[in-house]
C-alpha cells in the first residue's frame, strides 16, 4: 500500500457549541421516521376515508363489492401518486431528513405499485359497472366512456403507462437520458388529467364531503411542492446568484473543472460534499442539466465544480465559455457534515468521486486526528485532485491513505493491497466509532459499502454517493 | 426502513382503518330512512300537491285523528324535491283503491355522469320493491344510496299527502 503519512499541524480547530453527532442524528431520524410513517399510513387513510364516508354500506353484491374495492384501489394509487411527485419535488426538509438519494429510491419503488392499483381501479370498475347492469366488462368500456371526462381520464392513464414502462431500467438504459427525461416529464400531465373525472363522477368527492377537501388539498400539497422546489425556488435563486463560467480547466484526460463566479456563493455550499443541478446556457447545453458536486467550498465570488467527461452531453459542457451563464437547482444531498453520527470520519474515495470528498473534507469542522480519508485509483492519470486532497488533509489534521493500481477480483481494493491482506479496518482501526463516507463509481462504493457491512457497521454510520457511470 | 417506523406506520394504518370503519357504520345507520311515521294526515287534509320545495319536510301534516289510518285518497300525489350530492330527485305516488299502483320520476339525478346511470338502473328497482312493500320503507339500492334515498323520501312526502299508512 502507498501511505502517505501525512505530519500533523497541530491546529485550533474549535467544535464550537454545536450537539453532538448522536443527539443530531437522534434527532434527524425521528424526522425520517416521521416522514415515512405519514407517507405509509398516507393509503389507508385513503381507504379509511371512504369507510368513515358510509363506503361499505353501498356493498350489497359482488357488482357493487367490486365498484368499492376498484375505488379504493383508485384512492391508493392516486395517493401513491401524489406521494411519488413530493418525492421528487425535492422538499428540503425530506432531502435533509432521508436524502435526496433514498427520497428517490422510494420514488422509484412506488412507480410500479401505482401503476398496477390504477390499472386495477379501472378493471375492477368495469367489472363492478357491468355486473351491475348485467353486462360483460368488456361491453362496459362503451358506457363507460361516455360518462364525462372520462376520455381525460384514460389519456392520463395511458400517460402514465408511458411514463412507468420507460423508467423500467431494462428499457431506460435503451435510451438517451433525454427521451426518458422528457417523457417522465408527461407525469404532470398524467396527474392533471385525471383530476376531473375524479371529481365529477361517482359520489366518493362528491362535493360538500370531507373527502374531497381531503384530495383537493393533497393536490394542492404535492403540486404545489413541484411548483416552489421545483421551479420557483431554483429560478429565484439562479437569478439572484447569477453565476457565470469563468475558466474551463482541464486537470486530468477526461475531467474539467469548471470555475464559477457569482454573488454571495457562500450561500451556495455551506456544506461541502452537496452537489447541485446545472444547466448551462449556451445553444448545445441549455436543454440538459448535469448533477455536479461542488468540488471545493465556495467563497463569496467563486465556486468550483469538477466534471468527467463521460459522453457527448458533459464533453459540451467542457467546452463552454467563459461568460457562459448557469442556472442551478440545489445543492442537494446529504453526503455532508450534517449526516454525521458518530465521533470519528472515515472518508474512502474514488474517481470522480473525489469531489465530494474533498468538499467534505474542506467543510468539516474537525479535531485533530478525527478523519481519516482513503483515496484510490487504479492509474496515475486517475489522481487528480490529490495533491489539493494532500493539503487539505495536513491542514485539517486528517490521515491519508492512498492506493494506486488495477482493481483486485471481488475486491474495492487493488490487487496488491488485497493480496497483502489490507483490510477496511487496518486502514481506519477506530471503524466501529467512525461514519463511513463513501463516493466513487457504482460499483466501486457499493463494493465497498458492503465490506462496511460484512465488518459489521451500523447502517446509519454508512453514507453513499456513488455515481452512474 | 427501520423497524421503529415499520412498526409505527403499521398501528397508524390499523388504526386509522378501524376509525374509519367505526366512523363508517355510524354515518351509514343515521342514513338509513327511519321508518314511516311522520304526519299521518287523515282523509282531506291533503292540501294542493306540487313541490314543495328543496326540503324533505313535504308533507302538509296537519295533525289528526293519529293512529287512526283512515283510507288513503286515490289519486296522484307530488313528493317534496329531495336534494342529493347529485340533483334533484322527485317521485309522484299512484294511489288507487287503497294501493300504490305506480310511482312515477318527476325529477331524477343529474350531475355527474354516473348519477344518471345509477337513476336509471336503481328508479325501476325501486318501483319495483315500493310496489311490492306497498311502503316507501324498503331498502336501499346498493351503490346509488344518495339516488335511493331521496327517491324514498320524496315518495314517502307524497304517500303523507295521499293519507296513505299503508
Amino acid at each position: 500500500m502507498t501511505i502517505q503519512n501525512v505530519s500533523r499541524p497541530v491546529l485550533p480547530q474549535s467544535s464550537g457549541n454545536r450537539p453532538s453527532p448522536r443527539a443530531r442524528f437522534r434527532r434527524r431520524s425521528a424526522i425520517s421516521d416521521l416522514l415515512v410513517v405519514i407517507a405509509w399510513v398516507s393509503g389507508p387513510v385513503a381507504a379509511s376515508l371512504y369507510l368513515a364516508s358510509g363506503g361499505l354500506a353501498d356493498v350489497k353484491n359482488v357488482g357493487s363489492f367490486l365498484t368499492a374495492l376498484g375505488i379504493v384501489t383508485g384512492l391508493i394509487g392516486t395517493d401513491f401518486i401524489l406521494l411519488m411527485l413530493v418525492l421528487a419535488a425535492r422538499v428540503p426538509m425530506i432531502d435533509r431528513a432521508v436524502g435526496h438519494d433514498r427520497a428517490i429510491g422510494l420514488h422509484r419503488q412506488l412507480g410500479k405499485p401505482a401503476l398496477y392499483l390504477i390499472l386495477g381501479h379501472a378493471v375492477l370498475l368495469l367489472a363492478g359497472y357491468g355486473a351491475s347492469s348485467g353486462i360483460n366488462p368488456i361491453a362496459e368500456i362503451g358506457p363507460m366512456l361516455t360518462l364525462p371526462d372520462m376520455i381525460t381520464a384514460v389519456v392520463g392513464t395511458a400517460l402514465l403507462i408511458a411514463v412507468v414502462v420507460t423508467s423500467l431500467v431494462a428499457v431506460r438504459r435503451r435510451f438517451p437520458y433525454e427521451f426518458w427525461h422528457v417523457i417522465h416529464l408527461l407525469s404532470y400531465a398524467a396527474v392533471i388529467f385525471a383530476l376531473p373525472h375524479q371529481l365529477s363522477i361517482g359520489g366518493t368527492l362528491a362535493e360538500g364531503t370531507v373527502q374531497r377537501v381531503y384530495w383537493i388539498g393533497l393536490y394542492v400539497l404535492a403540486i404545489g411542492a413541484i411548483v416552489i422546489f421545483r421551479f420557483a425556488v431554483p429560478l429565484f435563486k439562479s437569478w439572484a446568484h447569477d453565476i457565470r463560467v469563468q475558466q474551463v480547466e482541464w486537470i486530468a484526460p477526461d475531467v474539467a473543472s469548471i470555475h464559477l463566479t457569482g454573488r454571495d456563493l457562500r450561500a451556495l455550499g455551506a456544506a461541502g460534499g452537496e452537489f447541485l443541478i446545472w444547466r448551462f446556457w449556451t445553444a448545445g447545453t441549455w436543454w440538459h442539466s448535469h448533477p455536479i458536486s461542488l468540488s471545493a467550498v465556495p467563497t463569496d465570488h467563486r465556486a468550483r465544480i469538477t466534471v468527467r467527461v463521460l459522453g457527448r452531453g458533459t464533453r459540451r459542457l467542457a467546452t463552454v465559455k467563459p461568460g457562459t451563464r448557469v442556472s442551478f437547482a440545489g445543492p442537494y444531498g446529504i453526503f455532508t457534515d450534517a449526516a454525521r453520527t458518530s465521533p470519528k470520519l472515515a472518508i474512502v474515495a474514488a474517481g470522480i468521486g473525489i469531489t465530494p470528498a474533498r468538499a467534505l473534507l474542506e467543510g468539516s469542522r474537525l479535531a485533530r486526528g478525527e478523519a481519516t480519508v482513503l483515496v484510490r485509483s487504479s492509474t496515475d492519470d486517475e489522481t487528480f485532485l490529490w495533491s489539493e486532497m494532500r493539503k487539505l488533509a495536513e491542514a485539517r489534521g486528517a490521515e491519508l491513505f492512498a492506493m494506486v493500481g488495477p482493481r483486485a477480483r471481488n475486491s474495492w481494493m487493488s490487487q496488491q493491497d488485497a493480496a497483502r491482506g489490507v483490510t477496511l479496518r487496518s486502514v481506519f482501526p477506530d471503524l466501529d466509532r467512525s461514519d463511513l463516507y463513501v463516493c466513487g463509481p457504482q460499483r466501486w462504493a457499493e463494493a465497498v459499502v458492503a465490506d462496511a457491512r460484512a465488518a459489521g457497521l451500523p447502517e446509519h454510520q454508512i453514507h453513499l454517493e456513488s455515481f452512474e457511470l | 426502513m427501520r423497524r421503529r417506523a415499520a412498526v409505527a406506520s403499521v398501528i397508524a394504518s390499523a388504526g386509522v382503518l378501524i376509525a374509519g370503519f367505526q366512523i363508517g357504520s355510524a354515518v351509514t345507520a343515521a342514513r338509513t330512512p327511519s321508518t314511516t311515521g311522520t304526519g299521518t294526515a287523515p282523509g282531506g287534509s291533503a292540501s294542493n300537491s306540487g313541490t314543495s320545495g328543496g326540503t324533505s319536510s313535504g308533507s302538509t301534516g296537519t295533525t289528526g285523528s293519529s293512529g287512526s289510518s283512515g283510507p288513503a285518497k286515490d289519486g296522484t300525489f307530488t313528493g317534496a324535491t329531495e336534494q342529493t350530492p347529485f340533483g334533484p330527485m322527485q317521485v309522484a305516488a299512484v294511489i288507487s283503491g287503497g294501493k300504490i299502483t305506480d310511482v312515477k320520476v318527476l325529477q331524477k339525478t343529474n350531475q355527474g355522469g354516473r348519477s344518471v346511470q345509477i337513476s336509471n338502473q336503481a328508479d325501476p328497482m325501486l318501483r319495483s320493491e315500493v310496489l311490492q312493500a306497498q311502503s316507501a320503507n324498503v331498502s336501499m339500492i346498493g351503490g346509488a344510496t344518495y339516488t335511493s334515498e331521496g327517491y324514498l323520501m320524496s315518495l314517502q312526502a307524497a304517500l303523507d299527502q295521499a293519507g296513505f299508512t299503508g
